[in-house]
């Protein structure tokens, strides 16, 4: 938007990334600087009961050109923090800060770009409406539009669906609708709530690709919130773990794959499985404390 | 396909056949066969008159059984059946766009606004209350005789049903939707016009096919108590002289005029709202 030398084709050439040793896969890179930092947040809801404590006392840092996975059981405030970093919800208590200024609730950060949970695609617009809705708004020249949106709806596989409307669409196509509409803007922050949590095993993977592919040119820095582990450790650089509810942090660790990734390869290999295993046992846990509630 | 297609129109032209048939015929036939209890009085042509005299009627009213010509007689009357019919459209048309306008606005923005709502809402409920007819005879004292206490009435009929619909609808936008759009940069603003409106509009047109059958009850009502022209004075007229026939006339219009509308509203629907499932074929 405001950094107009960015394009989806184009690696960025920000300090923090380029100083990155390429093909790095994980260890943090202090020199790099904080992008994200949560300090002590806590949130507690209202409810008819007693209230519910959903997140209890986080704290982490996410550094510029980071891919930090969220990951913790379903239900153990994954979402409610990501609201937080993005402003969209009050926190009860703690500090949030996006280059070191505050987050204010209700004030969008244009340096953020966030992908929900749930589909959020526009009906009654098309393809090409979606994805060039926020340059739209923005009073970017239709010209310039038309030819960002074909090259978003190329990279992420749209081709020749650009004048359908989303019902028209399976849900795989519909997030990369989504993705692509966030993407476009060229955020350098990028908070993902499990974009991919509604999609079958296949189609979901075919989207790591998809993901991989631009975040290895781009080094975006991701806060990616999942449930899914296997997801979480083939695209990110570091996984943060959260408890059960009350969400806490519970582990947080480096992902020492290289990259590039193949997202189905990286699958088959040992150092996959042994991570995998060793983190399952914390996660297991966590899963069969939620079950027993 | 084809084909049930014919026999539906099949059927629809046999049903319409058999009435019109009963309606011209029917009363005569009982009356020669049967015994005079058996006779049906509801098909008596005294109050519903026959299709044959319906049709004699209107050549008549619209002046093309006029031995001067259709033009002398068109300046001679000053209600004829085309200036009442252009009276009367002309009235509903403003109402409806009246009523709709604000209808539209103020459920906008009452629904938008849950502190505003919250003000209005006592005031709107007991308003909503009044059966709208009850405030025909007023509202005629206030603007008079004229078009203008038509108008008037056709909007009060047509506001209620668009800002009800406009208010649930706008009241039930996707609160993710519209975060989403705030996280794309919209401003409150932009949010309204491009989120807000596209997805109540759906809910607005529920209400706006209704509201123009609501807009033309409005008007006519309007006439019956109290009018110097239109459809529902001549109706009127027609009733003085215990004239079945030309009452009928005036129906049958307000019948045509109400189905031409009617299908208008729909074809705006469906192109605006084309990219929901259940306007996917016409287009
Ligand atoms: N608005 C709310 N009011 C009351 N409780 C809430 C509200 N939003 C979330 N919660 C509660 O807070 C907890 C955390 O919710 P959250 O949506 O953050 O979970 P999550 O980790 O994203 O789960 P999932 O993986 O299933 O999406 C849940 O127990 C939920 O019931
Ligand atoms: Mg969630």
């Amino acid at each position: 938007m405001t950094d107009a030398s960015n394009d989806l084709t184009m690696a960025h050439t920000t300090a923090g990334s380029a100083a990155r040793a390429p093909g790095a896969g994980g260890a943090a890179d202090v020199a790099a600087p904080v992008r994200i930092r949560v300090s002590n947040l806590d949130k507690r809801f209202r409810t008819a009961g007693d209230g519910v404590v959903a997140v209890d006392n986080v704290s982490f840092d996410v550094r510029q050109g980071e891919f930090v996975a969220l990951l913790g059981p379903s239900g153990c405030g994954k979402s409610t923090i990501l609201n937080m970093v993005a402003g969209l919800l009050d926190a009860t208590d703690g500090e949030m800060a996006i280059d070191a200024d505050p987050v204010v609730t209700g004030k969008v950060n244009r340096k953020v770009g966030y992908v929900f949970q749930r589909d959020t695609v526009f009906p009654w617009r098309t393809v090409e409406g979606n994805i060039g809705y926020g340059l739209e708004i923005a009073g970017v020249p239709k010209e310039e539009r038309r030819r960002k949106v074909e090259r978003a709806i190329e990279v992420s596989g749209l081709a020749g669906f650009g004048s359908s409307f989303p019902r028209t669409l399976s849900g795989g196509m519909r997030q990369r609708v989504a993705l692509m509409r966030t993407l476009i803007l060229e955020p350098d922050i990028l908070l993902m709530d499990e974009p991919f949590g509604a999609l079958d095993t296949h189609t979901k993977l075919e989207m790591h690709k998809t993901l991989l592919e631009i975040w290895e040119r781009e080094r975006q820095t991701v806060l990616f919130v999942t449930h899914d582990l296997g997801e979480a450790l083939t695209l990110s650089s570091r996984i943060i773990l959260l408890s059960a509810r009350p969400g806490r942090l519970k582990e947080d660790f480096e992902v020492p794959f290289p990259r590039p990734r193949d997202a189905v390869s990286l699958r088959e290999t040992a150092e996959f499985g042994q991570l995998y295993s060793h983190i399952w046992h914390s996660l297991g846990e966590e899963f069969r404390r939620t079950k027993a509630e | 396909m084809a084909q049930r297609k014919l026999s539906i129109l099949a059927w629809q032209i046999f049903i319409l056949v058999v009435l019109l048939s009963v309606w011209e015929w029917g009363y005569d036939t009982a009356k020669a066969l049967l015994p005079r209890a058996f006779v049906p009085s509801i098909l008596d042509p005294y109050f519903i008159a026959k299709p044959s005299m319906i049709w004699t009627s209107f050549l008549k009213l619209g002046c093309f059984a006029d031995p001067a010509g259709f033009l002398a007689c068109y300046g001679a009357t000053p209600n004829n059946l085309w200036l009442a019919t252009l009276v009367t459209i002309k009235n509903m048309l403003w109402g409806f766009l009246w009523g709709a306008s604000l209808g539209v606005l103020i459920g906008l923005t009452l629904g938008r606004s849950a502190y505003l709502s919250k003000i209005f809402e006592p005031f709107i409920v007991a308003m909503n209350s009044i059966p709208r007819i009850a405030l025909v005879p007023l509202i005629i004292l206030m603007f008079g005789l004229g078009d203008l206490s038509k108008v008037v009435t056709a909007s009060i009929v047509v506001f209620f049903v668009v800002f009800f619909n406009t208010f649930e609808g706008t009241r039930s936008v996707d609160r993710d939707q519209i975060a989403a759009a705030r996280l794309l940069g919209a401003s409150e603003l932009t949010v309204l016009r491009t989120v807000v409106i596209p997805s109540a509009l759906a809910w607005v047109f529920a209400s706006l096919t209704p509201a123009v059958s609501f807009a033309l009850i409005g008007v006519i009502v309007g006439e019956f108590i109290g009018a110097e022209r239109g459809l529902g004075k001549l109706i009127i007229e027609a009733e003085a002289r215990a004239n079945a026939a030309e009452m009928m006339v005036s129906i049958i219009v307000m019948m045509i005029v109400g189905i031409i509308l009617a299908f208008i509203v729909r074809r705006i629907q469906a192109y605006l709202l084309r990219w929901q499932p259940q306007f996917e074929q016409q287009h």
